[in-house]
């Protein structure tokens, strides 16, 4: 019999239910994760924070849209303000709301977890079968070059001019209108997201899914997982409502997918397994630094799909950190909030928009000696993400800033700025150097991050990792965790492909073993 | 009087609150008060008229032109009250602290030469004194500068008011598939 989608507001108070398995979150792990022991014959609940939204209330508005769709209502940020952070909340997680980038787990990632980090029978011939079954699902074919617009046009351009190997994106899309809206939702259900495929699958096939239920603890009963206690949230106000707690009893295990911010400090709170100091520790972001090209003619980078290039010839600098370019929608919320100074200054900015090209570069952290950031849970409560910006970043950043802004020149751009409070402003070779000698620190320059990884990071040593190879947590046998926080190390490529392979690769064994 | 370096390691709202704290008594002593448009949610009275005032000064004002709709009449300072209701409790107040920081008149003392409350400070003091902040050397006020500056240009810029202003012609129409069985 099939399951259903119920909202905090059909729920009473002291109410409980019982399943094999209780999934926090329903983004592209637990949906993943929910399916496959659906499909064998588990009894399946699932636990999500955020609002069940679907295609007809994707009204395309930045103002509805980010509070309702994002991590505390598109305010998440590391503790210091200096990254905006990205991260998705609804049924279908991150998937609601991201671009589509879809990325097989570089081979060169799998090879260093396994020779840094203790990453055990982990490699692409493993996990082939999952990507394949996942790419399936999700619709996700070859590069389009009909996907490419002129914000990503540019890239292409000025990549190909400057020999940098622009690639096609896959995208995760069936029947795909372009219209740009991405991350607010995709108004055509076009986007093939978590809850279009794999919760639908589940739902199907007997799950039941909780929305606007946070988990807080997790109750564990002599090294096992036996419940998880969620609040019921006020869809209005964000807070917890008079409807109380749903209390999630597992009578075979619990999984947790709440993303790498939030499933670590899940375990936190309920201090599971937490004594070994490694949960919420090695915390990746891909550090996100844009930079703004200005042309003569319009590039509406608002409209059309907003991925559709990419170029990954920095992402492996040998000891130096990597990066990555991709491009970024530039709607007017979104632009103004990476755009810098007030008043004029600031306005006189918005109104060149439509001539606007946005170029990101995504930094590979973890793959060095950078030891990414933290999350902790403080006594009150609320989740504290704590990102320095070391020495090694600083480089990667101020280099990945001049590739973007001669890879803009090549293609065309009258000129380039980056974002640093004071923007330094490139109409030729000769600025270039300026960029490296421009203020660098929190909050002297843009940076947001839309890619979340690690804090629980897989391994078979327990000293090093929190759960093994297949995701099972070391110390509570029953308690596994199939999203990003798993990943030793950021990807490299954007991560949502390589979390529904993991988690499906993950979920497969649990049906057998779980 | 706190050390710089126990400022700096509390981060945003652990500065923010022991500072605000010691000055919280006094600093709305003198407030100008501006009505909000509806009941608010999570700011005081006090702790809205020193947003107003500061979203002012960050969006486009008066001086931008007559098509510019200054940030009173898209109630920015309403829908941030609004917004900040929503999250962590300890989140919101920690914004409040930040409010009362700013509204101190020994921040108008030194980084705009007037002891007055940001609320009464003429305009060019208070854009002197956004600027300190935007660029200061401690991290905090940097921090605080940046929470402002954030929310006062996401809710002006997400309103549909202002789309033409900046050359974005809005969604698309969309032709509805028909539903899914």
């Amino acid at each position: 019999m099939a399951g259903r989608i119920h909202a905090g507001a059909e729920l009473r108070d002291s109410n409980s239910i019982e399943a094999d398995f209780v999934v926090v979150g329903t983004g592209p792990g637990g949906s993943t994760a929910a399916a496959v022991l659906t499909a064998a014959g588990a009894k399946v609940a699932l636990l999500e924070e955020g609002g069940h939204y679907t295609r007809r209330d994707f009204n395309m508005q930045e103002g509805w849209a980010y509070p309702a769709l994002y991590q505390e209502h598109g305010n998440r940020a590391t503790e210091d303000l200096s990254i905006m952070v990205l991260q998705g909340r609804s049924v279908g997680g991150g998937t609601t709301v991201n671009w589509t980038s879809s990325f097989r787990t570089p081979e060169r990632t799998l090879a260093l977890w396994a020779q840094r980090h203790g990453v055990r029978g982990l490699d692409a011939a493993t996990l082939a079968p999952h990507f394949q079954a996942a790419e399936q699902r999700l619709h996700i074919g070859a590069g389009n070059p009909d996907d490419v617009n002129a914000n990503n046009r540019k890239l292409q351009e000025g990549a190909a001019k400057l020999g940098w190997n622009p690639e096609l994106i896959r995208r995760s899309v069936q029947g795909c209108a372009r219209l740009g809206y991405c991350g607010m939702g995709c108004p055509l259900d076009a986007k093939q997201t978590a809850r279009t495929t794999f919760l639908a699958d589940a739902v199907a096939a007997g799950a039941d899914v909780y929305a606007d239920c946070r988990a807080t603890l997790i109750e564990t009963d002599r090294g096992r997982a036996r419940a998880v206690v969620a609040e019921i949230l006020d869809r209005q106000s964000g807070q917890p409502g008079p409807r109380g707690r749903l209390v999630a009893y597992a009578r075979r295990g619990v999984l947790l997918a709440g993303g790498a911010i939030n499933t670590p400090a899940l375990l936190l709170r309920s201090r599971a397994g937490t004594d070994t100091g490694l949960v919420g520790r090695r915390t990746f972001l891909h550090p996100t630094v844009p930079v703004v090209a200005f042309y003569d003619q319009p590039v509406e980078a608002f409209y059309g799909a907003p991925q559709s290039v990419a170029v990954h010839h920095f992402a492996d600098r040998g000891d130096r950190v990597g990066y990555f370019f991709e491009t970024a929608p530039v709607h007017p919320m979104l632009a103004a909030l990476a755009f810098p100074g007030f008043g004029d200054t600031h306005r006189q900015i918005m109104t060149r928009l439509p001539f606007v090209q946005a170029t990101i570069a995504l930094l590979v952290d973890g793959h060095h000696d950078d030891v990414g950031g933290d999350v902790r849970v403080a006594s009150d409560g609320r989740i504290r993400l704590r990102y320095p910006l070391g020495h090694a970043l600083k480089e990667a950043a101020v280099s990945a800033m001049t590739d973007m802004a001669r890879l803009q020149l090549a293609a065309g751009a009258r000129e380039v700025w980056t974002l640093h409070e004071t923007p330094v402003v490139i109409r030729g070779e000769a600025d270039l150097p300026r960029i490296a000698a421009a203020p660098f620190g929190p909050n002297r320059l843009t940076m947001f991050s839309a890619h979340q990884m690690g804090g629980s990071p897989m391994g078979e040593d327990p000293a090093r990792s929190v759960v093994s190879s297949r995701g099972r947590h070391h110390q509570i046998q029953n308690l596994w965790i199939t999203d990003g926080s798993v990943f030793p190390t950021a990807l490299g490529v954007n991560p949502q492909l390589s979390i529904y392979a993991h988690a499906r690769l993950f979920a497969t064994e649990i049906a057998k073993t779980g | 009087m706190i050390s710089r370096r126990r400022f700096l390691r509390r981060g945003l709202v652990g500065g923010a609150l022991l500072a605000g704290a010691a000055i919280a008594p006094f600093a709305f002593r003198s407030t100008r008060l501006r009505p909000p448009r509806a009941p608010l949610r999570l700011l005081s009275a006090q702790e809205y008229s020193v947003l107003a005032a500061a979203v002012e000064r960050i969006v486009p004002g008066g001086g931008a032109g007559p098509k510019w709709p200054p940030a009173a009449a898209l109630d920015c300072a309403g829908k941030i009250d609004a917004l900040m209701a929503g999250v962590h409790p300890d989140v919101g107040n920690d914004f409040r602290r930040l409010l009362r920081l700013l509204e101190s008149s020994a921040f108008g003392a030194l980084q705009a030469g007037a002891p007055r409350p940001f609320t009464q400070s003429p305009p060019a003091e208070q854009d002197a004194r956004l600027e300190a902040w935007r660029t200061s050397r401690l991290d905090l006020l940097r921090s605080g500068y940046q929470a402002v500056k954030r929310l006062a240009h996401a809710t002006y810029y997400a309103s549909p008011e202002t789309y033409a202003l900046v050359g974005y012609p809005g969604p698309p129409d969309v032709p509805q598939p028909p539903e899914a069985p």
